[in-house]
């Protein structure tokens, strides 16, 4: 129990004392989720706009295929990632695995689906009637999907916020396409990994307490957002 | 040439026909009023015009060019406007929401401010530009809808039932409002509505939907001389009566068999008929004379109802039940009249009315 206590109050000297290492780590993960947010929220909100908007064949079958990606285990995707990325795979040449820019692609991939389901919810949640009014009024397909989704943007603001949740609170493709190199690919996650296996508990008290930071931040952002809607 | 030209239209939902035959044809400029009860196609018939929707079959044509394909049909919506029944506005400020249909074309906001400031002050609207259109009342909703609509400056406003969900004042203020479109020159105006007092009063012409259009023309015409049963009903005649042509005269008249009662009219239809004839057109006296009219019944007043029209001249409504076939015939007679012939409940008098008097037409 006293290791426990003790680890907690290092926790908070490392925080405090804005440690080196700790406020390294916290960058490169910032940066890493943010860039995968980023990413995966210009293919998924253009992605979910097309899917909601068009009427083709499976559009049903499609929606509930992204559904069930939202759970999509970060380990698969790893897996999947590392195989492109691998000397033998097809990206192979780009050199990108253990580098920042691979676990972006990863933590993009990862997060595809859910940014993407939650557009499609975001956008059926606005009004049929703004559709038809948009059009009405001479716009164009596109003018009429922007319309749309200016309805639904504090909607959309929440999907890509649990975007970035997911990504951030990853270990799986961190770990296998970063492969938690030291000062490069090191992350919070992949971090708290090491260290707690390696008994060093301070260091990864004072990266879970940044984490849920992070979290309670998103919570905090997420009910500003509810709240002026 | 007409402007707007609808040629045998259907529309079908699944097995539902909701719009059967539509022939309409509008020319620039003036107001066509489509009136039917609420779920007779009015609004998919001006969907499908604003091509919103698609017909099942038929043509829409747009200055003698046929638009039913949808293809280019940006371009010709933005020759149109719609106003919707239910009220609704974008996210955003009432400035905004008039200025999107510029915004689509390429109109940048500063150089439309004094266009739509113009326009709300001509809507009583002035000071509105600024605010949050969602916090809005229906009828204030309704009017920034009308000026969206409006700011586009379109050949065809589409009304559909602008005024249904609003308050009595609200509601008066936008039949302004249209009043005051009527009098545009180049505007051709095509309202929806269920309210037929509204809907002849806003038009030039009307049309009666349900379904199919029973009627088109200019109220007073279909006030006068409807031509179906529903078209009777729904202005509201009475003495719509069904019966049987069963002799044309040799002074080309006809006598139509009602549950027993003969009549005379000046129509030459055969078979199965209705006929109307007005309650202001029949006259009634205490005994048998020899007028012009044909025709003659006996009856006894079975009821006495005052009923004001435009407050002013008080007409005494009486119902009176035809000796023999049971019919029932309403009269209008002036307070006067009633007085001096002593008519009661239980009076028995003649009813005489003219052959003309008596409009015939089949039953659809």
């Amino acid at each position: 129990m006293s290791e426990i206590i003790n680890g907690f109050f290092n926790a908070l000297q490392l925080l405090i004392s804005l440690d080196p290492e700790v406020v390294t780590i916290t960058l490169r993960t910032l940066e890493i989720s943010l860039s995968s947010t980023l990413f995966g929220t210009l293919i998924s909100i253009p992605l979910g706009g097309i899917i909601y908007f068009k009427t083709f064949k499976g559009k049903r079958v499609l929606i509930n295929v992204i559904q069930t990606l939202y759970s999509l285990p970060t380990v698969l995707v790893g897996l999947l990632v590392f195989l492109l990325l691998s000397n033998e795979g097809p990206l192979g040449s780009l050199e990108l695995l253990f580098t920042p820019g691979g676990m972006i692609i990863g933590q993009t991939i990862l997060i595809l689906p859910i940014v993407t389901g939650f557009t499609i919810i975001a956008l059926s949640g606005v009004k049929d009637e703004i559709r038809d009014l948009a059009f009405s009024l001479g716009s164009s397909e596109f003018q009429t999907l922007r319309a749309i989704m200016r309805e639904a943007k504090y909607a959309l603001l929440g999907a890509v916020i649990l975007g970035f949740g997911r990504a951030i609170s990853e270990v799986g493709v961190a770990m296998m396409i970063g492969g938690n190199i030291r000062g490069f690919t090191r992350v919070i996650t992949t971090t708290m990994a090491l260290e707690t296996s390696k008994g060093n508990v301070e260091l990864s008290i004072s990266l879970g307490m940044i984490l849920l930071m992070i979290a309670l931040a998103i919570s905090v952002i997420l009910n500003l957002i509810q709240e002026k809607k | 040439m007409s402007l707007l030209e609808i040629k045998d239209l259907n529309k079908c939902f699944g097995k539902n026909k909701v719009l059967e035959d539509i022939n309409l044809s509008i020319g620039r400029g003036s107001t066509l009023g489509i009136i039917g009860p609420t779920g007779c196609g009015k609004t998919t018939l001006l969907r499908i015009i604003d091509l919103l929707d698609n017909p099942s079959s038929g043509k829409i044509l747009f200055n003698g060019v046929d638009i039913t394909s949808g293809k280019d049909a940006m371009n010709y919506r933005r020759k149109m406007a719609m106003v919707f029944q239910k009220p609704i506005v974008f996210r955003g400020s009432v400035f905004d929401n008039i200025h999107y249909g510029l915004k689509v074309r390429g109109v940048d906001k500063e150089s439309s401010t004094d266009k739509i400031l113009k326009l709300l002050d001509s809507l009583n609207l002035s000071g509105y530009e600024d605010r949050d259109a969602s916090t809005l009342s229906g009828g204030e909703t309704q009017r920034i809808a009308m000026a969206r609509a409006l700011i586009t400056e379109p050949d065809i406003l589409l009304l559909d039932e602008p005024t249904a969900n609003l308050d009595p004042s609200s509601t008066e203020q936008i039949e302004a409002i249209i009043e005051d479109l009527n009098k545009t020159k180049d505007l051709t105006t095509i309202i929806a509505t269920h309210n037929l007092i509204q809907g002849q009063r806003l038009s030039d012409e009307i049309a009666l939907l349900n379904h199919k259009i029973y009627q088109m023309g200019k109220p007073e015409e279909i006030f006068r001389k409807p031509r179906n049963k529903f078209v009777a009903d729904f202005i509201g005649m009475k003495n719509v009566i069904k019966g049987e042509v069963i002799e044309h005269t040799p002074e080309n008249l006809s006598i139509i068999n009602l549950s027993g009662t003969n009549i005379y009219s000046a129509s030459s239809l055969d078979g199965d008929v209705f006929v109307t004839i007005r309650p202001e057109d029949i006259t009634v006296s205490h005994e048998k004379i020899e007028i012009s009219a044909l025709n003659e019944l006996y009856g006894t007043v079975r009821e006495i109802k005052v009923r004001e029209i435009k407050e002013t001249i008080n007409l005494v409504q009486i119902v009176v039940e035809i000796h023999n076939s049971g019919l029932m015939f309403t009269v209008y007679l002036t307070r006067k009249s009633v007085i001096d012939l002593n008519i009661t409940i239980g009076t028995s008098i003649f009813l005489q009315f003219k052959a003309t008097a008596v409009h015939v037409f089949k039953s659809s």
